[in-house]
């Protein structure tokens, strides 16, 4: 990457109070290892172990996210353009605020919307109740994760998930998910 | 029965299988690459298991952070557990939490409402 577009890349991320930024290829022991840095910079900063677990978790829940559904395209035989993925833990005023970012295919982009706009429009013992229903079902034959990710990030955070979704050519969209503790 | 031993790796928890004592022991941190693979193995132990346990058994689980799905795991586990409660065998749970971290005490105790077996919760 040329100098200045690494200057104004670098600008635009120091804006933001950041802790980590990744791009690129999500494997479980990036995952692991970018996990561990964030804990350690956090147990640094003496905040307490609740809100460090908070953010380690919702970070390895988006991360786990985006590298699971690029995953499973592949094994449909349906890759997902190489490095699509981010993740960002930054601070705004006194909230941590974990993103990501990832490709979806077209068609996953209403149940995905429904689902997320459903979350918002509940309240702690709604989020409550949709979280013990979803534990309850029985798991999907081939699915890699519980369908509980979401709803456990809408139960920590302290406003409503923020999510955009913006449509990259026929195929793909932009899904953008921001969690704030 | 064979015990079940799993070593921990920092994503994934001890496993510790005592058939003849009556000791599950599963302990440390729950986030690995597939849970449900990961788990596999102590789903189909279990099973066995459970059709002639030892006469008391007790899950003892000190976790200290399982992501969701590990966290559906767990709850399947708790479930056959309850079942065999359920049946007249005794079984319990003993959940160690850290005292340190709020959200681990709701988390455990969201794991004792689902399940009708004696479930104790305990600081470390």
């Amino acid at each position: 990457m040329k100098g200045n577009e690494l200057f104004n890349l670098q600008e635009l991320l120091s804006r933001q109070k950041l802790l980590i930024c990744f791009s690129g290829p999500f494997s479980h022991s990036v995952i692991e290892e970018l996990g561990k840095a964030v804990r350690n910079h956090l147990e640094n900063e003496q905040i307490e172990k609740s809100a460090i677990m908070d953010v380690f978790s919702v970070y390895v829940e988006q991360a786990q996210n985006v590298r699971n559904y690029t995953a499973s395209r592949e094994a449909l035989g349906r890759p997902i353009p190489a490095n699509s993925g981010i993740v960002v833990i930054g601070k705004e005023d006194e909230h941590y605020v974990v993103s990501s970012g990832n490709l979806v295919e077209a068609d996953d982009v209403p149940g995905l919307s429904a689902m997320l706009e459903k979350l918002r429009g509940l309240d702690k013992a709604g989020l409550k109740a949709a979280y013990k229903e979803q534990s309850r079902k029985p798991r999907e034959a081939g699915a890699s994760g519980a369908g509980l990710g979401l709803i456990d990030m809408a139960r920590k955070a302290t406003r409503p998930l923020e999510y955009s979704l913006r449509a990259v050519d026929e195929r793909y969209f932009f899904f953008s998910l921001e969690v704030q503790l | 029965m064979d015990s079940l031993r799993i070593e921990a790796t920092s994503c994934s928890p001890l496993i510790d299988f005592d058939p003849a004592a009556g000791l599950l022991r599963i302990e440390g941190e729950s986030y690995p690459e597939n849970s449900f693979d990961f788990y596999a193995p102590v789903f189909s132990w279990l099973e066995e298991y459970l059709k002639e346990p030892a006469p008391a058994v007790v899950l003892d689980i000190g976790l200290s952070y399982l992501n969701t799905s590990s966290i559906k795991c767990m709850i399947d586990v708790l479930e056959m557990l309850d079942l065999a409660h359920q049946k007249g065998q005794t079984v319990s749970v003993r959940w160690h939490y850290d005292s340190d971290n709020d959200r681990a005490l709701d988390m455990a105790e969201e794991f004792a409402e689902d399940v009708s077996l004696p479930f104790e919760i305990l600081a470390q």
